[in-house]
């Protein structure tokens, strides 16, 4: 984002008590159960003011969970998330504050599908933030130039590519300014070649400065951009580490296999 | 259409002439000979059924043609009571309301044509068709009704000696018939000249604007009244005179071609302004070099989609007009209501202003920015005391206008929604200003349903006929609509007492037979009410209508809600959107236009459902041609002609909403290609 929104207002005054002062996202023995089903176990970990960080791990070892907990599009049941300073409780203003704060692009795009691209970017903007429209429009157009896709305003999501998509769902993410972003497998629905044009995005977007919690299964994308690695299964965290040391000389054995696996 | 080209696309790529779009192949219309062969008698089984299909569309039309010129059928007793049945014995002096009436929507359809229509065009191969089968259907009618039965001098049928009735001979019959083969030659005659005229690919290509043949066919009708005597009716002391070979009274001629004009002024009005508005806004994106904007409309059927945003007021005003139209035209208009002005002066107006007032700056409050927690509760308060007022009136417990009853709660309605419009000053200001026009609606409405009417009718209803019917519809739908809405919301909502409430309700109602409910709401209704309440018996008509719909309209818009996938939901919450700002701008706009096709079969079923209203004791169309007109002493026991007119006008309309809704699914499935 050009313009980081202001820090360190009254509202965010419990942060000292609760996390470090750069610290963006913190976790504290989370769990979250579907039923019986234990989907995310003890997860502790911190991500800090401008970090990448990639969750990788096999299909079911409660990425997603974990990714869509930290927005409360699941609700976890013990433990602490802690976002900007804020913690998550069933508390609705917070819930509803730290959205705000927090951009989210989905697997499957998620636009909405009766509001053209303009309109899909200005809504919360207008509604959440209270900017007025041609405001809105002007950061919706300046979003639209920086994923690449400014001609597309006036059309629907229904008459883009997969990619110009998900693009467009990124600069709805982008517009609420928010201070974290999250990506829940961005790429996976994407046909091979459009997978680079949302990753191209993502990288420019790191390198802006944007704190980013990425889960994806795009390896590359993982050693070249991430400052951390997150290695996840069966709803634990197994190992984090950089790339440099993730992929070269992993310390457990599931990893190993993981890798071994995949790569 | 779609333009996948990514936008790192190498520039050599787009340096390629690009050359012309690929169309596909030209497939001419087969001669009318080789179509028949192709399509109807291909082999011999399908040429068995349609050798079978003809015969029996060619018996039932001949049935219905022997039923609707048969000598029995007095189609006189439809035409001298077209008045009677569309709005039953109003005063003749004061019959310049109904017109009036009959004006507003004329101007309000027009102007909305005008801006709205894209109707594109029918292409001289079809109209060619219509034409052409128009003419055949008449000529094929006029040869296989049976010829006409032989009177005597004294109007009595003939009989031969086997006591069979006698009839003309098959010449003279069709010389009898010579008008009817003119209005067919002619239009078989038009339809050949268009297809002498024109190539085949010329036909299919050609469009002629559907405006024409919408605003033509009734203007043609309007003017036929000036030139071809269709007979008139004159009514005089209490009887009906037929004067045969005159033309149509002035009365009604007049009228009809102000009407007609009102119509076409009023599109073309709205026409003018919306070019202008498409080419304000064409000038506005060529100024800023954004051509991309304003072509993206062109697309379609050709005529340029309105820009968005151009035009905002006047369909603001238009829209809101169609809204309040029924109850202004019905209220105001048909009832010429005697207003008590003595009343209005020490209790209304006075109370108005101190809820205009008092309301506008409790609203002010509630929006500042940091109204908060504490804003929120004030609402609630306002709330619990708007609902203790209507508990306190359904025990008696003190005595209240009803008009404040409804102003508090609608107060505490804008007080709920009011941190929707917290913080920005314009905002704010819009938020006052609605309530302001509220309060002034609901005085003013108070005051003009409360004062009695003066219009002397025969029966205690002033209108009747059509006209009940289509007000008891359209108020129905208006009403129930919205209803409907809320409680499918409801019955989905995660708040338990809501769910119960509303599933409750809706299985209950849709348990109930209707003409139950219609019977509840005129017979027993009245009979709970608290004391000094008093409901008109179409009033509770509309409100046992209303609430039947309205279940059903429920469950409809449900199974839209039940289509939106969760990923809808998800999005929404990740942008931060309220609960309320999601279901208005992303749940409910996709749920509704997903439920179009069942919520209008539910509007027709809803406008042909009025016809029990005959059961309860309105006069409606219905009752108009199925009792009154066949108790009149001139034509006693004429049942039957009035059915058909009047099953002939009821799918007209419901043919007409029936299209209209095709078209919407249409346009409004632009989003989801």
């Amino acid at each position: 984002m050009s313009t980081q929104p202001a820090h360190g207002d009254a509202t965010i005054a419990v942060s000292d008590e609760l996390a470090a002062r750069d610290d963006m996202i913190v976790c504290r023995d989370v769990d979250k159960w579907f039923g019986d089903f234990q989907a995310l176990s003890g997860i502790t970990a911190t991500i800090k003011e401008q970090e990448i960080v990639v969750v990788l791990g096999p299909s079911g070892s409660g990425k997603s969970t974990w990714i869509r907990c930290i927005n409360r599009l699941e609700a976890h049941q013990s433990g602490q998330i802690i976002v900007d300073g804020i913690e998550l409780t069933n508390d609705l203003r917070n819930i509803e504050k730290i959205r705000s704060e927090v951009g989210m692009v989905f697997q499957q795009f998620n636009l909405f599908p009766h509001l053209t691209v303009m309109d899909n970017i200005t809504l919360a903007p207008i509604w959440v933030r209270r900017k007025s429209r041609p405001e809105a429009e002007e950061l919706a157009e300046s979003l639209l130039e920086r994923v690449g896709i400014p001609e597309q305003a006036q059309k629907f999501p229904g008459q883009l590519s997969g990619g110009q998509q998900q693009r467009v769902a990124i600069a709805r993410a982008l517009a609420m300014e928010p201070r974290v972003m999250l990506f829940d497998e961005p790429t996976s629905a994407l046909d091979p070649e459009m997978i680079k044009e949302v990753l191209d995005v993502m990288e420019e977007l790191a390198r802006s400065g944007m704190t980013m919690m990425v889960v994806t299964h795009e390896m590359g994308f993982a050693r070249e951009v991430a400052d951390r690695i997150i290695f996840m299964e069966e709803g634990e965290i197994v190992e984090v580490g950089t790339p440099h040391h993730f992929f070269t000389e992993p310390a457990e054995e599931r990893t190993k296999l993981f890798l071994s696996q995949v790569l | 259409m779609t333009d996948p080209m990514p936008p790192a696309a190498p520039s050599a790529l787009a340096a390629e002439p690009v050359g012309p779009a690929a169309s596909p192949p030209d497939r001419p219309s087969l001669p009318p000979g080789r179509w028949i062969r192709e399509n109807l008698f291909p082999n011999a089984r399908n040429s068995i059924l349609t050798v079978f299909a003809i015969l029996v569309a060619l018996f039932t039309y001949r049935g219905l043609l022997n039923f609707m010129f048969s000598e029995e059928r007095s189609w006189i007793a439809v035409r001298t009571n077209l008045r009677l049945m569309f709005t039953q014995a109003y005063p003749e002096h004061q019959y310049v309301r109904v017109w009036v009436t009959v004006g507003i929507v004329m101007v309000l359809a027009g102007l909305s044509a005008g801006i709205w229509a894209r109707w594109g065009g029918v292409t001289l191969k079809r109209l060619m068709g219509w034409l052409m089968s128009g003419g055949g259907l008449i000529a094929v009618g006029v040869l296989i009704r049976e010829p006409s039965v032989l009177t005597d001098a004294a109007g009595e049928t003939v009989r031969d000696d086997a006591g069979e009735l006698v009839r003309e001979s098959f010449a003279a019959a069709m010389a009898d018939r010579w008008v009817w083969w003119a209005v067919a030659l002619v239009l078989f005659a038009l339809g050949l000249a268009l297809w002498l005229r024109f190539d085949d690919l010329a036909r299919r290509t050609s469009e002629i604007p559907v405006a024409w043949l919408v605003f033509g066919l009734p203007g043609l009708l309007v003017a036929s009244t000036w030139v071809i005597r269709y007979g008139h009716y004159a009514f005089a002391d209490g009887e009906f005179i037929a004067e045969p070979g005159q033309l149509v009274a002035m009365s009604t001629r007049v009228p009809w071609t102000v009407m007609w004009l009102l119509l076409i002024g009023c599109y073309g009005l709205g026409r003018v302004a919306r070019e202008r508005a498409i080419a304000s806004a064409q000038a506005a994106a060529d100024a800023s070099d954004d051509v991309e904007v304003a072509e993206e409309g062109a697309g379609g059927e050709g005529a340029p989609e309105l820009p968005r945003g151009a035009l905002a007021k006047t369909r603001a005003v238009v829209n809101l007009a169609w809204v309040l139209s029924p109850f202004f035209l019905y209220w105001v208009v048909m009832r010429d209501p005697e207003i008590d002005y003595a009343h209005v002066f020490s209790t209304m107006l006075p109370m108005g202003l101190a809820f205009g007032v008092a309301g506008s700056a409790v609203l002010w409050w509630l929006t500042r920015s940091d109204a908060g927690e504490v804003g929120r509760l004030a609402a609630i308060g306002l709330l619990l005391l708007a609902a203790f007022h209507w508990v306190a009136a359904f025990f008696g417990w003190y005595s209240m206008l009803q008009v404040a009853r409804i102003a508090f709660l609608l107060l505490a309605v804008a007080g709920l929604l009011a941190p929707n419009f917290a913080g920005v000053a314009a905002q704010r200001r819009r938020l006052v200003g609605a309530w302001l026009f509220v309060v002034l609606l609901v005085f003013y409405g108070a005051t003009v349903i409360n004062a009695p009417s003066t219009i002397e009718t025969p029966t205690d209803m002033f209108i009747g006929g059509f006209s009940v019917t289509l007000l008891v519809s359209v108020l129905t739908i208006m009403l129930s609509f919205p209803i409907g809405v809320l409680l499918a919301l409801a019955r989905t909502s995660r708040q338990p007492i809501f769910r119960v409430l509303s599933t409750v309700y809706i299985e209950v109602i849709r348990g109930v037979p209707l003409i139950t409910l219609l019977l509840f709401f005129s017979g027993v209704l009245p009979l709970f009410l608290p004391d000094g309440m008093e409901i008109a018996e179409l009033a509770a008509a509309i409100l046992g209508y209303t609430l039947f719909s309205a279940a059903y309209l429920a469950e409809n818009v449900r199974g839209g809600l039940q289509s939106i996938r969760r990923g809808q939901y998800e999005a929404a919450d990740a942008v931060g959107l309220t609960t309320t700002q999601r279901t208005g701008f992303i749940v409910l706009p996709q749920s509704l236009r997903v439920s179009i096709p069942p919520l209008v079969g539910q509007v027709i079923a809803t406008f042909k459902e009025t016809s029990l209203l005959a059961i309860i004791g309105l006069f409606d169309f219905l009752r108009m041609a199925n009792s009154v007109v066949p108790n009149q002493s001139q034509f006693l026991g004429v049942r039957r002609e009035g059915l058909l007119f009047i099953s002939v006008v009821y799918w007209v309309v419901a043919f007409a909403m029936s299209k209209y809704s095709q078209r919407l699914e249409q346009r409004v499935g632009l989003g989801q290609r």
